[in-house]
This record gives C-alpha cells, structure tokens and sequence, in this order.
C-alpha cells in the first residue's frame, strides 16, 4: 500500500488541535460552555465531512477533487479556529495581558480569508458552454466582485489589527455589507442583461 | 508570471481580454506580428496561468484568467513600462517560432 502524503494528515492534525485548546478553555471558562459546545459541535461536522470525502466510493478523479476542496475547506477552517481559541487559552492562561487579542486575531484572519476568496474569484472560469449569459458580462461582474472582496477583506483586516475596537467594528459594518450589497446587485444585473453573442 | 507580464506585446493582449473574450485572430488583427510569433506570447500567457484557451469550432477563444493581485501587478508594469527585457523576451519568442520580429501597430 502507497504511503499517504503529508497533506492528508493536517486536517486530522488541526481537528484534533483544536478539540484539545476547546477542551482547555472550556476547563479554564465554564462560564462560556455554550460557546466552546458550538466549536466542538463543529469539530465534529469537520471530522464527519472529512470521513466522509475519504470513504465515497466514486470514480476516483471525482473523488479526489471533492477530496481535495473539503480538505482545504477545514485546513483554512481550522487554522482560523487555532488562532482564535489558541489567543482565546493565552488570554486565559495570563501570557497576553491584552482581553481583546482573541477577536482582534479571528476577526483579521476572517478579512484576510475574505481577501484571499476575493483575489481568486476571477480566476474561476465556466466553460462557455454552460453558460446562460453574456460572457463579456459575467467576466465584467467577477472582475468587480474580486477587486470588491478583496479590497473589502484587506481593509477589514488592517482595521482589525490597527484601529481601536469601536471603529474597526464600525469599518466592518459599513464595508461588508456593502461589499454584499454591490455582489448581489451585479448578479441581478447578470440574470437581468440579455445573452449576446461573442 | 514576471516573465509573461514584461513583454508589453503580452499585456497589450491582457488590457484586450480585459474588455471580453476574444478569438486568436482578434487579437493578433491589434498587432502587426506574425501569427507564428502571436502564438508563442498565447502560450507564453497560457503556461502562466493569466489566460486560458477554449475551443469553439474551429477558432480559439482566450479569456481572462487573472487573480486581483496578477491584475494589480499587471498594472504596475504597465505604468512603470516594465519593459526592459521586453524585445528580448518578443525576439526570442520570435526565433522559436522562425519568424521576423516587426515593431508594433502605433494605436490611437
């Protein structure tokens, strides 16, 4: 039997990781045991969606790529998931005099995940195809909605890392939903603009 | 990538794609190089991930595949006209295709 890669053991690495800090934190903070029941509940959605994509008996090329997408998937999950409850346990243990640590790190890694799906959305290519409208058009609208998230993601996280709680919260607040608002409205332009040929 | 955003003929075709698909001979009708030569920036652009190439009939439609970061360098090099190793870059593209280099259209 070949040797499985070193990739296929760092998502069960992460998971495990971060069941034992939600296990220290709910020893050390009783008092927000909804909280780390919810991670744990979601530790546990990791690890079934992971045993699932590694038992499906499909044809193989469909298999790795569903494979791969959810391993990433928890990869980025549970690296966001690290460093919040791994600031959340410094905080508790006394090694960071700083209360705000934990969500100042979940909320900048949150922007830069949002700048990082932002760059790569352009990138992402249908096969003319299957394509139900102007492909100038849809082109026009994922350069838009990249440039939208990840400048929007860049600035949230920048914020998150430098400004003071109350008007980094306030920048997230004006930003984000904006940078929705903008997304969906293009994509109801989309659906609305008539097919036309290249 | 570096390599692909520096010949000035390459992102000139970029710039073009950035506007909508377009076929092979679309594209080199902007540029008085030969097709052979043409050929050799595509696969050049292809090789670096920037576009992709996709088959409609018998004709060749490119699109855009840039990332906002490779759309931001791409502007970089356009305004700082990184172009220093450019017509090296065009002329050895050139030769492997055994064609004559020619100067570009002036557009505008």
């Amino acid at each position: 039997m070949a040797a499985k890669p070193i990739w296929n053991y760092i998502p069960p690495a992460l998971i495990a990781l971060n069941t034992l800090l939600v296990a220290e934190n709910w020893y050390l903070r009783p008092q927000s045991a909804g909280s780390w029941f919810v991670v744990l509940l979601l530790l546990i959605g990791m690890t079934l969606a992971l045993v699932l994509v590694s038992r499906q008996p499909k044809d193989e090329a469909a298999r790795r790529a569903a494979g791969g997408s959810v391993r990433r998937g928890i990869v980025t999950a549970g690296l966001i998931l690290v460093i919040s409850l791994g600031a959340k346990l410094a905080v508790a243990l006394g090694a960071v005099q700083y209360g705000d640590i934990a969500l100042r790190a979940t909320l900048a890694i949150g922007g830069a995940f949002l700048a990082v799906i932002g760059n790569a959305i352009p990138k992402t290519l249908t096969p003319s195809a299957a394509l139900h409208c102007d492909p100038a058009k849809l082109q026009a609208v994922k350069r838009l909605a990249g440039w939208i998230w990840a400048l929007a993601g860049l600035a949230v996280a920048i914020a998150w890392l430098t400004l003071p709680i109350n008007l980094a919260e306030a920048m997230s607040f004006l930003l984000l939903p904006s940078a929705i608002l903008v997304t969906v409205w293009q994509a109801v332009w989309l659906r609305r603009a008539k097919p036309s040929a290249l | 990538m570096f390599k692909a955003l520096s010949d000035p003929t390459r992102r000139r075709v970029l710039q073009l794609l950035r506007k909508r698909p377009m076929s092979a001979g679309e594209l080199s009708d902007h540029f008085a190089v030969s097709k052979p030569t043409m050929s050799a920036h595509f696969s050049v652009l292809q090789n670096a991930g920037l576009i992709e190439a996709e088959k409609n009939g018998r004709t060749i439609i490119y699109r855009l595949k840039m990332s906002v970061l490779e759309e931001a360098l791409l502007g970089f090099a356009h305004t700082v006209g990184w172009d220093i190793k450019a017509q090296g870059g065009a002329r050895r593209a050139a030769l492997k295709s055994g064609t004559k280099l020619r100067p570009l259209k002036q557009e505008g």
